[in-house]
Parts: C-alpha cells; sequence; structure tokens
C-alpha cells in the first residue's frame, strides 16, 4: 500500500476516532462521574448493543491510527529496509494484539450478569 | 558505505534539538509527543477496563489504583493531550490538503516562508487554548466532588 494510502486512513481513523470518543466520553457524563464508574453501571453498559459497537470502533479505530502514528514516528528516525520492515510487521502484530485484547474484554463483559 | 555514516540521520537527536524550534516545530514535537502519550494511556486503558471481567472485587481494586489525585491529575494530562492532539491534527489535515498555506511568493529576503503564516501560528494557539479549557472542565468534573 502506497504511503499516501496509508496518511489517508491515518485521517480518516483519526477524525473517526474523534467523534466516537466525543460519545463515549458523554457516556461518562450523563450520571455523576463516580456513580458511572460502578460495576453495575460499567456492566450495564456492556450490555447495551449500540454502546457495545461503539466501544469496539473505539477499538479498532484508535488501535489503527495510534500504531499508524507510532510508526510514522519511528520510520521518521531511522530509514532502511529491514528498520522499514520490522516497524511496519511490529505495530501490526501490536494493533492485532490490543485489538484481540479489547475486543476479549468487550465479548467477556457482555455475558457477565449484572448483579455478579 | 555504512548505513550509519550517513550524515542526514540526526534521529532523536534532531527530534528535540531546540535551536530549530519555532512555532511550527513546537508543534510538530507536541504532536508527537502527545501521541505517543495518549497511544500509552490507551494500551492502559485497555488493560485496566480488562479488570471488570475478573468480577466486581478485581474492578474495585482497580479503581482504589486509578481513582486518586494521582489518577486525576493523569487523566487531566490525557484530556489536554487528546484535546491538543485533535485540534493540531485537523490543522495538519487541512495544512495537506493545501488550505491555509497562502500562495507561493518571490522568494525576498529574508526569505520568511509563506506556508508558516499567521493562520499556521493561529491554528496552534487555538489546539492549545482548547486543551487548557479542556483540562479545566475536566478538573472540574474529576475534582467537583460529584
Amino acid at each position: 500500500m502506497r504511503e499516501s494510502q496509508i496518511m489517508k486512513i491515518h485521517y480518516v481513523t483519526g477524525i473517526a476516532a474523534l467523534i466516537v470518543v466525543a460519545v463515549h466520553i458523554m457516556m461518562r457524563l450523563i450520571m455523576p462521574y463516580n456513580m458511572s464508574l460502578e460495576y453495575e453501571n460499567v456492566v450495564a453498559n456492556y450490555h447495551n448493543v449500540p454502546y457495545v459497537l461503539l466501544l469496539e470502533s473505539i477499538l479498532i479505530l484508535i488501535a489503527i491510527h495510534g500504531f499508524n502514528g507510532l510508526r510514522v514516528i519511528l520510520l521518521e528516525m531511522r530509514q532502511g529496509r529491514n528498520w522499514e520492515g520490522s516497524i511496519t510487521v511490529l505495530t501490526i502484530a501490536a494493533m492485532i494484539a490490543i485489538i484481540g485484547y479489547g475486543t476479549r474484554t468487550i465479548l467477556v463483559a457482555n455475558g457477565l450478569e449484572m448483579g455478579q | 558505505m555504512e548505513a550509519t555514516d550517513r550524515n542526514n540521520r540526526e534521529g532523536l537527536k534532531a527530534w528535540l534539538n531546540p535551536s530549530r524550534y519555532g512555532a511550527e516545530r513546537i508543534s510538530y514535537w507536541l504532536q508527537r509527543l502527545t501521541g505517543v502519550g495518549l497511544l500509552g494511556y490507551f494500551i492502559g486503558h485497555v488493560y485496566e477496563t480488562s479488570s471488570l471481567t475478573q468480577g466486581p472485587d478485581a474492578w474495585a481494586a482497580m479503581l482504589e489504583l486509578t481513582q486518586t489525585p494521582m489518577g486525576h491529575m493523569i487523566l487531566l494530562l490525557v484530556i489536554g493531550m487528546s484535546t491538543f492532539h485533535s485540534a493540531n491534527g485537523i490543522r495538519l489535515i487541512f495544512t495537506e490538503g493545501g488550505k491555509g498555506l497562502g500562495k507561493p511568493g518571490r522568494p525576498d529576503y529574508p526569505y520568511d516562508a509563506v506556508s508558516l503564516n499567521y493562520r499556521q501560528k493561529s491554528g496552534i494557539w487555538i489546539a492549545l487554548i482548547l486543551a487548557a479549557a479542556a483540562m479545566l472542565f475536566g478538573a472540574s468534573v474529576l475534582f467537583g466532588g460529584e
């Protein structure tokens, strides 16, 4: 993939992440902040399908944007075929790992009992 | 020639060299620092949230660790970083699209670059002011006693 296409993806994921994170933060403010962090309220969030989809989209968008940003920084510092290849592989692996780990949390929390 | 002998590879030294700073360089530096900071927070937040899957006790233990004055200060820093990174990032998207760069002109002394104009500087200042305002709002929520 060309670098110009990757940068377009970087910008699109950045703008999209800004929107979904704003909704995520607002969900913390619809009730007093401390109350929104109570176990039952947080588990209830994970039973709300549109909110679960929002969380998954945040996870994917920020993982792509963040790890590509890290890749760009590391490629600005140093260039070379091996370096560029290694950094690309490592950042993609880290991106997949964090998306997998976060998705696991979402799926398990979705199956939790409200009063557990 | 050895790749390490290339004299255009200053690496981190070039990135951090303060003798080349203008507003645009500070914004370049802040955009990267805030980006790395936010990525670190994102990874920590995903890990922190996973304690939910181990039940109410694990969740309460994690909250005891993070919902402290120090935890709130870190969260305030994250609010400031994310606001600056977003606002400055939008400026950079416009800039890459050629908006706000001005028209190319004849290079006359003192050779100020047309692209480094008041529109760009205003954008950087707006990003900084928005970050400060978001941190103030965040402080009112986190330390507001609700």
